[in-house]
């Protein structure tokens, strides 16, 4: 504590005799702890443009310096337990797919979480999120730097043609804009676009159910008019927002459950078929069914959502 | 194909000049032709120049005359010239490229035509896929002056090539260039004091290096292809590592203010921004690159990261200019 008062000290001193804020941060830092000071050292060097984004913008040094916050969102706020992660390849393409509630991509990050902590081989997953959040400042760039890449059929193949994990949510708006009558019944899976893509590519579909995601934000009702105004495709309200402000954007802690089901290879059909519209139904049924039924499992097996 | 002749418009401008200067070197190339508006400054040795306005009908007797087998059209304004009238420049993309095009009808010895467009008719949206491939265009509306005009340019040149299906037409889609030999509107950005951004953005962006840009110019001349080929360095870089990299302050607006402000420091004497580049500001572009490594065969010797690094390394003085492209 003492170290970081003298550190902030000595860093208004540095301001004010007029040098610039990365020469004051390092010299600020000398007197820091060693861990401390090479995290310090390690920001003026981003400071000077001295990081590596690839070219999706996934920024993986800033996302592992934010992982223990969702560490802490993984074990104590939601008490989240992980099973089937073994059934991720461990390299190679594949597509996960889950259930989605929320427009905060909670559910996204921690199947990051749940893969990085729990797989032999870990990895970072990519995920699909709704265009509209890339028009939001801030936002965009969070989202980006996480891995979140804009929902369309262009992006997702190109990530799995570079042998890329990827998650969408295919219920979209539908999924995320539910009301919490409506928890844990799947809205319908668009057309199918998912298993086209899967199958065009050759990549494994891994179905995930997600339980404790469809409480965080409990939708009791929403406005037309707030929505129409802010451009958003829906304006929820719930009981913290938008009563609390941006106190309001804060998840409730309720308990979660991720399963990752059995992966459904999709290499042996070839690419040609990824426009039989027979097969991509029947695929996305299987899907959508494994998905509800381990929704119910999880849900029977977690018993109360929030204690 | 030895003993080709080759024309070239804009060969007075920045790239017309160093493109010539290229062919020149080019061995299978016999006779080379140029035109432009006024004389070239750049000292062109075989190069014949004709000076004439691609928008007057002139053209119509001029190029059949030439007997040429490939055009090379360099004469697409990416923002009006200092002092011209957006009017003017719409004249020159649009009547100019129609015109040639006309001209080019009545040439029967025309095998080929290849034209420097622009990866401006993706547009920047934020929604866009993160690599525009060629059949991307017109996925979104026109937003600006200058995206229309590339549209409606593609399409003249879609309609002649459905004419006259003899003739390969290579439109070539160019991402922003940046070099120092060059004066474009990326240079012209991290010239500027005070590097404007839209609070809350961090748009990827994606460049060409003037090496990469040139060497794909003769590769496509070399070996034309039908239909679009993006051209660009490889990969992308946010704008923040950029204004970053580039050691200048940057001055972060929020988009309702981003415009009022630019255009009051146009007032006082500081570079204005296109619309496209404003769009690219907030919400970036990238191309994908496989027909143009595939198909036309030229593989981008840069990243748009290190043609930035070395860019801005050589204004600040601490590497030597190369003199590669002028020699």
């Amino acid at each position: 504590m003492t170290a970081a008062i003298a550190f902030m000290r000595r860093l208004r001193g540095a301001l004010e005799s007029g040098v610039e804020l990365p020469v004051a941060l390092s010299s600020a830092a000398a007197g820091l702890p060693r861990a401390s000071r090479a995290k310090v050292e390690r920001a003026v060097e981003r400071l000077g443009g001295d990081y590596e984004e690839d070219e999706w913008g996934f920024d993986e040094e800033f996302t592992e310096a934010a992982f223990p916050f969702f560490e802490f969102m993984y074990d104590r706020w939601w008490r989240t337990r992980a099973k089937g992660v073994n059934n991720v390849p461990g390299h190679g393409r594949a597509l996960l797919v889950a259930n989605h509630a929320g427009v905060v991509p909670w559910d996204a990050t921690m199947i990051g979480v749940a893969l990085l902590r729990n797989h032999p081989l870990p990895r970072y997953p990519r995920f699909l999120v709704l265009n509209w959040a890339f028009e939001l400042p801030y936002a965009s760039v969070l989202l980006r730097k996480l891995g979140g890449v804009p929902a369309s059929q262009h992006n997702a193949r190109h990530l799995l043609e570079e042998d890329q994990l990827v998650a969408v949510f295919p219920e979209g708006v539908k999924g995320a804009g539910k009301d919490y009558s409506q928890r844990y019944r799947l809205q319908r899976f668009g057309r199918g676009g998912y298993v086209e893509l899967a199958i065009a590519t050759g990549a494994p579909l891994v179905p995930v159910a997600v339980v404790g995601s469809e409480e965080i934000y409990p939708k009791l009702g929403e406005n037309r008019l707030l929505a129409r105004l802010s451009g958003a495709p829906y304006f929820p309200l719930t009981p913290l927002f938008p009563w609390l402000g941006p106190l309001g954007a804060m998840p409730l802690p309720s308990k979660w459950r991720i399963e990752f089901c059995e992966a459904i290879p999709t290499a042996h059909y070839g690419a040609d078929r990824a426009n039989d519209q027979r097969l991509v139904l029947e695929l996305s049924e299987r899907v959508q069914e494994t998905i509800q039924q381990k929704l119910y499992e999880n849900l029977v097996e977690r018993g109360a959502a929030f204690v | 194909m030895a003993g080709r002749r080759v024309l070239i418009t804009g060969v007075s401008t920045h790239l017309g000049a160093q493109a010539a200067l290229r062919l020149e070197q080019d061995p299978e190339i016999e006779h080379l032709i140029g035109i432009d508006s006024v004389p070239p400054t750049a000292p062109l040795k075989r190069m014949e120049f004709i000076q004439a306005d691609i928008r007057e009908p002139e053209m119509l007797s001029i190029l059949p005359e030439t007997r040429v087998d490939m055009v090379i059209h360099n004469n697409i304004l990416r923002r009006p010239r200092q002092g011209m009238s957006p009017q003017a420049a719409h004249d020159i993309n649009v009547i100019g490229t129609l015109q040639l095009l006309t001209a080019c009808e009545h040439a029967d010895t025309i095998k080929a035509i290849v034209v420097r467009g622009s990866a401006g008719i993706y547009g920047a949206e934020p929604s866009a896929p993160q690599f525009f491939t060629e059949e991307m265009a017109r996925l979104y509306a026109s937003r600006t002056r200058f995206q229309r005009d590339v549209s409606e340019i593609e399409a003249y040149f879609e309609n002649y090539a459905r004419r006259r299906p003899d003739v390969i037409c290579t439109m070539l889609r160019y991402q922003p260039a940046i070099g120092t030999v060059l004066n474009t509107q990326v240079t012209r950005y991290l010239a500027m004091p005070v590097l404007p951004t839209f609070l809350g953005f961090d748009p990827r962006l994606q460049f060409v290096h003037q090496h990469d840009g040139l060497e794909a110019l003769v590769a496509a001349v070399k070996n034309p292809v039908r239909g679009a080929v993006n051209v660009a360095s490889a990969g992308t870089i946010g704008l923040t590592r950029m204004v970053r990299l580039a050691r200048k302050p940057s001055l972060p607006l929020p988009s309702g203010l981003f415009g009022s402000v630019v255009d009051a420091g146009r007032r006082v004497g500081l570079e204005s921004l296109s619309d496209d580049f404003r769009r690219l500001l907030r919400y970036g572009r990238a191309v994908d690159l496989r027909r143009l490594t595939e198909e036309v065969g030229y593989r981008p010797r840069y990243t748009t990261t290190s043609a930035l690094v070395e860019y801005l390394a050589m204004v600040r003085g601490e590497l030597a200019p190369m003199h590669e492209t002028a020699a």
